[in-house]
């Protein structure tokens, strides 16, 4: 030990540092730090968590727990946390955490619907997905009242809230071929589209909303007629083929569309929410509103045939009504059973066509003029007005009803004391058209039109031979006559000089340009020129119009 | 007392201390002499602590953000351990587990152990607690795997729009936990585990 107390003695001596009286060391700040940092982070992710909400889907195709998002204006606003059956398997429910900044979206109304691809005739959608993945799309509600719990829509929404414009029902007896989202057109302008559509109460008729963009909502007035737009509208009806289709979307996926006729007395924009009629097509929908609208039933004794529901019905060939039900009547009396037309008639139409003064006058006179069944009285009972059945087209066999005169029917006093008071008819021309027409081959038939042939080259010949004869008493008159003429006066000349005078004055007789024989044969002459004159223009005239041999000629050829 | 020499920590010079408690500096190269580093278990609990604290938030938060066109995606460290497990890679997935979520732990752990062990003035093991100690210390280096691995990712992937990655808040935490837990091994002495020993002899003498 001691040699180790030497070595350790040569051992230079360290130098003395002042003692330092810190108990607790600096580097506490550290985990310090770091505890106040983590904690910093975790208050702040605390206080920045928004709410988890829940919906409940039919089916959450494509929605996954931590990469599926909720999206709002294509803002992320929540991210899918967990994707789970509900309790009775039969739904969906998508727990989400929305971000606190949106927490205030998350009220009653809210709507969710997960956005997938959708491709439909009318419009392709979401097609953003196909990279992005399905996402839940996002509307807000408008309460105020705060919702955790939410029912998501299986079709999505088609219009956000704050798109300006209006919303207006229509009632239609079906929907046709319009969907959610058809588009609806004015003036072949896309303008708005079907927000829903559902049956009435009792079933019997379709409620659908539809929404119109601003600032076209302005053109949707308290008389504007809506239409079923979409498909194909072929109509074959009195009027000929008609073909509508508003375009070819609107024809493959079916759309609306609205205008106002131009004679609308109201041009005040319709209030929102306002419930419209769907008509048909567009010219059920533009037709004149018929307020007043008259009944009338027509007993005829032939048969319908061709004469169908909606068959226009004419007043001296203007449209001036239609047939609205056509069926039979039964006679208890009698009991016959005869075909029966119910027709009706607007009288506002026929007005509609009067010169305006007298328009003006028809409505200064208002109470008269609706009082018109005094005018239809005089018209039936002293004109002679009937209802007859008329063919529009013999290619389609076509019948409408047709208003006219006949003065020559019998007169006949209207029964106004009935509802739909009954019009006197007149039979149809039509009926007998088919045998006029095989009468009038029959007759044709036995016409001698060989006979007539025969006689008519026989007169020829005749006509020829006399021709000839003339020809000839001509010849002779030259042949003969005039040589002979000539030798007497040769002789004549040549004997007797001294009775020149007399001779002269025979001369002048008898060869004279005014000789009366010369005269008399002229004249003959001319008239059997004329008379073959008038035979040719005769057979010609036969030739053309053979059928004036019986019905004789035509005042006016 | 006197008996007691010191070496010097940073040239290794052999020289008799100043004063027992308070040994001065280096005569060579004027380091500050220790006979126990100082403060060296306050300092350790302190850094253990701290990185005990940041483990937490690099374990919840985030390390990477990779926003592809179909979505965005965050993941945690165990979240892609468990990416990468289900995902059929499993000794992949084994590896981030060990290096990135084990060894923090275990470093942790350990130290603590080592700590709690000294100030009990326990004696058993003293040679086992040692190689813990080398382990831990050589074991320190590794576990910046994950933090390399974020680094590389998000300095290579970056295709926008079709791929983007970022760093999330948990890397520093992350980060954190490693440095934190060498530069805890680093003030740890491992001769405070044979103090006890040392003790207990002188007092046994």
């Amino acid at each position: 030990m001691a040699d180790g107390d030497r070595d350790l003695h040569d051992l230079p001596q360290a130098l003395e540092v002042p003692r330092r009286h810190t108990r607790i060391s600096m580097v506490w700040i550290i985990p310090i730090v770091a505890a106040l940092v983590s904690v910093g982070i975790a208050v702040q992710r605390i206080s920045n968590e928004g709410p988890t909400i829940t919906v409940v889907f039919k089916s959450a195709q494509g929605i996954e727990a931590g990469k599926s998002f909720i999206r709002f204006k294509d803002v992320n606003i929540g991210q899918v946390t967990a994707v789970q059956l509900s309790a009775d398997y039969g739904k969906v429910e998508v727990s989400a955490k929305i971000a606190k900044s949106a927490a205030g979206l998350m009220v009653d109304g809210a709507q969710f619907w997960v956005v997938r691809p959708r491709i439909t005739l009318s419009e392709i959608s979401g097609l953003n997905t196909l990279l992005s993945g399905n996402y839940i799309g996002f509307e807000a509600g408008k309460s105020s009242t705060a919702q955790r719990n939410f029912t998501g829509l299986e079709t999505p929404q088609v219009l956000s809230q704050d798109v300006a414009g209006r919303q207006f029902t229509l009632k239609a007896n079906e929907l046709g071929g319009a969907g959610v989202g058809s588009p609806i057109y004015y003036r072949r302008v896309p303008v708005g589209q079907v927000s829903s559509y559902d049956l009435t109460a009792d079933g019997k008729a379709v409620d659908i909303r539809v929404f119109v963009n601003a600032p076209y909502d302005q053109y949707v007035k308290r008389e504007t007629r809506f239409w079923n737009a979409g498909g194909l509208d072929v109509s074959i009806g009195a009027n000929g083929i008609n073909v509508r289709a508003e375009s070819l979307a609107a024809l493959l996926s079916g759309s609306l569309a609205f205008d106002t006729p131009a004679a609308a007395s109201s041009a005040d924009a319709a209030a929102a929410d306002s419930v419209f009629t769907l008509h048909r097509d567009q010219a059920i929908a533009m037709k004149q509103p018929d307020a007043i609208a008259r009944h009338y039933v027509l007993n005829f004794k032939e048969s319908l045939q061709g004469l169908s529901v909606g068959a226009p019905v004419t007043f001296l060939g203007l449209s001036a009504g239609e047939v609205t039900a056509v069926g039979l009547t039964h006679d208890s009396i009698t009991h016959d059973v005869k075909p029966r037309v119910d027709i009706t008639i607007f009288p506002e139409r026929l007005l509609a066509t009067l010169p305006l003064e007298q328009q003006a006058a028809a409505a200064a006179s208002d109470a008269a003029v609706r009082n018109s069944s005094a005018v239809l009285r005089l018209l039936v009972e002293e004109r002679g007005m009937r209802a007859q059945l008329r063919s529009a087209s013999l290619l389609t066999g076509q019948l409408y009803i047709a208003l006219d005169y006949f003065p020559a029917a019998a007169k006949t006093k209207l029964d106004w004391s009935r509802d739909t008071p009954e019009l006197p008819v007149t039979a149809s021309t039509l009926p007998d058209l088919q045998e006029k027409l095989s009468s009038l081959l029959a007759k044709l038939d036995k016409f001698p039109l060989e006979t007539i042939g025969a006689d008519t080259t026989k007169a020829l010949e005749s006509l020829d031979q006399t021709l000839k004869d003339a020809g000839r008493l001509v010849n002779r008159v030259d042949a003969g006559v005039v040589p002979e003429l000539r030798t007497t006066l040769e002789e004549a000349r040549g004997t007797l000089s001294t009775a020149r005078r007399v001779m002269k004055s025979a001369e002048s007789t008898l060869v004279g340009p005014d000789a009366p024989a010369q005269q008399e044969l002229r004249d003959t002459l001319q008239e059997v020129n004329r008379a073959a004159h008038a035979i040719r223009v005769l057979a010609d005239s036969l030739e053309r119009r053979p059928e004036s041999l019986i019905r004789g000629r035509l005042k006016n050829p | 007392m006197g008996k007691m020499i010191v070496s010097c920590q940073t040239c290794g010079l052999l020289c008799r201390p100043a004063a027992a408690v308070e040994p001065g500096r280096c005569p060579r190269c004027a380091a500050e002499l220790a006979l126990r580093r100082h403060a060296s278990l306050q300092r350790t609990w302190a850094l253990v602590v701290a990185a005990a604290i940041c483990y937490v938030p690099a374990n919840l938060l985030p390390v990477l953000t990779t926003n592809t066109l179909r979505s965005s995606e965050s993941d945690t460290v165990l979240g892609g351990v468990i990416y990468l497990y289900t995902t059929g890679s499993w000794p992949l997935a084994l590896i981030v587990l060990i290096a990135s979520v084990m060894i923090p732990v275990g470093k942790l752990g350990a130290l603590a152990y080592l700590l709690i062990s000294i100030q009990r003035g326990s004696v058993e093991g003293s040679r086992k607690r040692t190689r813990v100690f080398r382990a831990v210390e050589f074991i320190g280096r590794w576990s910046m795997l994950d933090v390399f691995v974020i680094a590389f990712v998000v300095a290579l992937v970056q295709l926008p729009p079709a791929m983007t990655a970022q760093p999330g808040p948990g890397v520093p935490f992350f980060a954190a936990v490693v440095v934190l837990t060498m530069f805890a091994a680093l003030s740890f002495d491992p001769r405070l585990i044979w103090g006890g020993f040392a003790e207990r002899r002188q007092r046994d003498g």
